[in-house]
């Protein structure tokens, strides 16, 4: 007995998508046979595939991807946040006068620049050395002070005759 | 998901961009094809895909291998490529309605007659795709362009086998109202198919 369309028509779709199970095929295809109207919409289901699957798969055979990888790479490269460490390597990295390796000596007489000025300033600044003072006497023609070190042990004396002048004993 | 595959997932969570090369070598025709077949149009397509993976590399660490890797990806570029579109759909385009009065040539087999009947044809489907829901479209596009199982597509759109078929169902009916020029719809006389006459 021929089955209604309106039966077969729920499984018609699942046919179509190879989906049905082995009693819906057996079903729609026994239908099929003879009913126009189920075939006529099958072909259409079919030339519908057709139009919408066809100008997809001629796209993708006439592209060329390569590039499109490239730009990927870039823009991942562009957004990602380096730490300050990469940044300042990367700096370094392209920036002409340090790939050419030409900033070891430069660093290097910087810091000896540093040594030495920092050499002249301590130069220049008064420095006492670690000790005190024994005894210092005054009169109204010479003054004199004692001064002993604890490391190494040493003593000096100054005698001072005037306000310019000054000698010392040790 | 294979052995290769989830070790390749996995050196991509931990921000190895070889890796994603390798996903990128194999998955870029399809997720073009996805991207072509929702937007249809070259350019827009291409950013999908540049698009897709980029935004795969920043948001992978979230794929937990709980579905296979594919439909999580599709998935993205379903969503994306309707992103786009609909930002796209702000620009004017044509309705299919108002290209309505376009009558395809009859003197088909001349050579460029048909190429210019074949760009009109293009044109009027990708206007019919556009007229469909998104949900609608990505089950056409899942199933027709790229094959899917109704289970595969279930998994890729997040819905049941049930929904899936009901999406496929509503949107050829659609694509067949849209494209009956064209496409024979069931019931209706061999003569009045435009495309099975040609």
């Amino acid at each position: 007995m021929k089955n209604s369309c309106s039966s077969v028509s729920t499984v018609l779709e699942k046919y179509f998508d190879r989906e049905a199970t082995d009693e819906e095929k057996f079903l729609v295809e026994g239908h099929l046979q003879d009913c126009p109207a189920c075939r006529d919409a099958l072909k259409s289901m079919e030339e519908l595939r057709t139009l919408v699957k066809a100008p997809v798969e001629e796209a993708v055979q006439k592209e060329d991807f390569p590039w499109v990888w490239q730009k990927i790479e870039r823009e991942i490269r562009l957004q990602e946040k380096q730490p300050w460490w990469q940044s300042l390597r990367s700096w370094l990295d392209v920036t002409p006068l340090f790939r050419r390796k030409v900033w070891i000596p430069a660093v290097a007489t910087a810091v000896v620049f540093l040594f030495l000025s920092t050499q002249i300033i301590f130069k220049n600044t008064p420095s006492y050395p670690d000790g005190s003072v024994v005894e210092y006497v005054e009169s109204e023609t010479d003054n004199v002070m004692v001064y002993q070190l604890e490391e190494p042990k040493v003593t000096v004396i100054w005698l001072f005759e005037g306000p310019e002048e000054e000698r010392t004993t040790t | 998901m294979d052995r290769d595959e989830t070790e390749m997932i996995s050196r991509c969570q931990q921000g190895d961009q070889e890796a994603l090369k390798e996903i990128f070598d194999k998955y870029h025709k399809k997720v073009y094809s996805i991207a072509y077949g929702v937007v249809r149009q070259r350019e827009e397509a291409l950013d999908i895909v540049q698009d897709v993976f980029i935004k795969l590399f920043r948001s992978i660490k979230n794929f937990k291998g709980k579905s296979h890797f594919y439909t999580y990806l599709y998935r993205m570029v379903m969503n994306t490529a309707i992103d786009h579109k609909r930002k796209a759909g702000k620009q004017f385009m044509p309705s299919l309605d108002e290209e309505g009065s376009f009558q395809p040539s009859d003197d088909v087999e001349k050579g460029p007659e048909k190429v210019l009947l074949q760009k009109e044809l293009e044109e009027r489907v990708k206007l019919a795709m556009d007229k469909l829901p998104a949900e609608q479209k990505a089950a056409l596009i899942f199933r027709d362009v790229e094959g899917f199982s109704y289970q595969e597509m279930a998994e890729a759109m997040g819905c049941s086998i049930g929904t899936v078929m009901s999406r496929l169902h509503y949107g050829r009916k659609r694509m067949q109202e849209s494209l009956k020029d064209y496409v024979k719809l069931p019931g209706q006389s061999r003569g009045a198919s435009a495309l099975s006459e040609r």
